[in-house]
């Protein structure tokens, strides 16, 4: 039998008839059509899928709909501001960041949970909050440099 | 990648969640924390191929669960016995589909860190890797369950996964269970018919088995207050900084009668070397009331290996784990003996 789910996402309130076994990630692509969250592995290992639940970098892979009752949630599709890339987004595509981009809304997510904790992140603080996202084209080197430049720049 | 059908009971309150545990049994019924373990293992069933990521997860090419015997406790063991509790479950096909799954979302009271009036530390079970990760108050004085979680999966992994999960998951390598049993947590488990506790060291019976019973939910772990002259330390060994399971970890307690006194107590304990965590008791016995030099140090680590029942996979032979139980007993002793006496 289906439940209804209530939640919030990038702003817009939501009510959703989903099956008890929906995962959040399709009920953001397949019942919000949100594609803009990839799904990889569906088993945790690659961070593809991530979205902010409440404000925490969460996998929507491993993430059943009915535990994000009365959640906020926030993908890939609400950083834009106006129409215009964040200031994070503009620094992936400025630093070469983005190759085949499946891995990049993942990563701007666990970033945009990153920089809101930790302004000032060092080195090392960026490559463990981006160590549960695997891209298989940038090498890291290029998405790190990014985040470093991002966050300058808020300053 | 679908999972297999089922509901999701949603209880309000412990008293109620564990009803539901007790009326769905016969139709199989599983406790959903994070369920960054939970949900995996249910996908497995379909994607019969996916491999293992703890060292004995019984897997079974058609996904059914079957036992990794070389690791189980012995069938002389009553639980283990044909039809005895441990081995029903096992062999159980409703545990690998169960009907229900009780989602734990839900219970406030099960989420926190709390330091209690009397010193201890008592932490809820839904509390995430990532706020145990990050509490000033477990990194200061529990410190070897803060190096656990800070190595536990990856950042993703600790914002989801629990400690109850972490633990109740009864994996021989879990990175939260082997600092819990160091630090002699003690385990608060709620069913229908009342409440009990169980020291961390004996609640593993066998990888994924552990002495719960079906309608019982392990609501918090409480840490003893810390003793003077103590201190703790975990190390993870593993190929990778992050997403890995480690081949050998080793979490050391450690408290002197003074600083630099004898030995009051120690607990070692070992993951990763057998079908459960092992607390190696053998140390407290090289070490109790002596005053540790380097010597007495490798005797003590020694002693450790004495305890360890590795067995050989596919994150490392057992001639290498035994080799590395040695020199991280010995270095983790040295390094918190250290931290003590400069103190
Ligand atoms: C990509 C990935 C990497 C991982 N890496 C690591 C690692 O490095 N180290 C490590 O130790 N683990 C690792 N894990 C395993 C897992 O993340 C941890 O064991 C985690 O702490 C489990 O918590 P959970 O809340 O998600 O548990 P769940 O999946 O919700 O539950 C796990 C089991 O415990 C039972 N359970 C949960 N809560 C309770 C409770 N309160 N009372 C009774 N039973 C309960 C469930 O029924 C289930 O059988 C990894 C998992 C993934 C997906
Ligand atoms: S799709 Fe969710 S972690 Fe890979
Ligand atoms: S850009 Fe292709 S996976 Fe990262």
């Amino acid at each position: 039998m289906k439940r209804i789910v209530s939640l919030t996402v990038n702003g817009v309130a939501h009510e959703v008839a989903v099956e008890p076994r929906r995962t959040l990630i399709d009920l953001l692509r397949e019942d919000l059509g949100l594609t803009g969250t990839k799904k990889g592995c569906s088993i945790g290992d690659c961070g593809a899928c991530t979205v902010l639940m409440d404000g925490v970098a969460t996998f929507s892979c491993l993430t059943l709909a009915i535990q994000a009752d009365g959640c906020e949630i926030e993908t890939v599709e609400g950083l834009a501001e106006n129409g215009q890339l964040n200031r994070l987004q503009q620094a992936f595509v400025d630093h070469g960041a983005i190759q085949c981009g499946f891995c990049t809304p993942g990563m701007l997510m666990v970033t945009t949970e990153l920089l809101r904790n930790n302004p000032r992140p060092e080195e090392e603080d960026i490559r463990r909050a981006i160590s549960g996202n695997l891209c298989r084209c940038t090498g890291y080197q290029k998405i790190v440099e990014a985040i470093q430049h991002a966050a300058k720049e808020q300053i | 990648m679908i999972l297999p059908r089922f509901d999701v009971l949603v209880p309000q309150t412990v008293p109620e969640a564990c009803a539901m545990l007790a009326k769905h049994a016969d139709e199989g019924v599983r406790i959903l924390a994070g369920g960054t373990d939970l949900l995996v293992d249910l996908r497995r069933p379909i994607v019969a191929q996916h491999v293992p990521r703890c060292d004995g997860c019984p897997t079974h090419p058609e996904g059914k669960v079957v036992s990794t015997i070389e690791c189980l406790p012995s069938d002389s063991d009553p639980l283990m016995a044909p039809g005895g509790s441990l081995r029903a479950a096992l062999e159980d096909p409703r545990h690998a589909s169960p009907a229900y799954l009780v989602s734990l979302h839900k219970l406030k009271e099960l989420k926190g860190i709390e330091r209690l009036a009397d010193g201890k530390l008592r932490v809820g079970a839904l509390t995430t890797i990532t706020e145990i990760e990050r509490s000033p108050e477990v990194r200061q004085n529990w410190t070897a369950l803060a190096d656990g979680a800070a190595d536990l999966g990856s950042p993703l992994v600790r914002n989801r996964g629990t400690l109850g999960g972490n633990i109740a998951n009864a994996r021989p390598a879990a990175d939260t269970a082997v600092p819990t049993i160091a630090l002699d947590g003690e385990l608060t488990l709620h069913g229908t018919s009342g409440t009990r506790t169980v020291a961390a060291k004996d609640f593993p019976r066998g990888p994924g088995l552990s002495v719960i019973k079906p309608d019982e939910i392990l609501t918090s772990v409480h840490f003893p207050s810390p003793l003077p002259h103590s201190d703790s330390a975990y190390y993870k060994l593993a190929n990778r900084k992050a997403l890995e399971i480690s081949t050998v970890g080793v979490a050391v307690w450690l408290a002197l009668e003074e600083s630099n006194g004898p030995v009051k107590d120690v607990r070692v304990a070992l993951g990763a070397v057998g079908p459960t965590p092992i607390l190696a008791e053998s140390v407290r016995e090289v070490l109790e009331g002596k005053v540790p030099d380097e010597k007495m140090i490798k005797q003590a680590a020694k002693a450790a290996v004495g305890d360890a029942r590795p067995i050989d996979d596919h994150r490392g032979a057992a001639w290498y784990r035994v080799q590395m139980v040695e020199l991280l007993t010995a270095r983790l002793l040295t390094t918190v003996l250290e931290r003590i006496r400069g103190k």
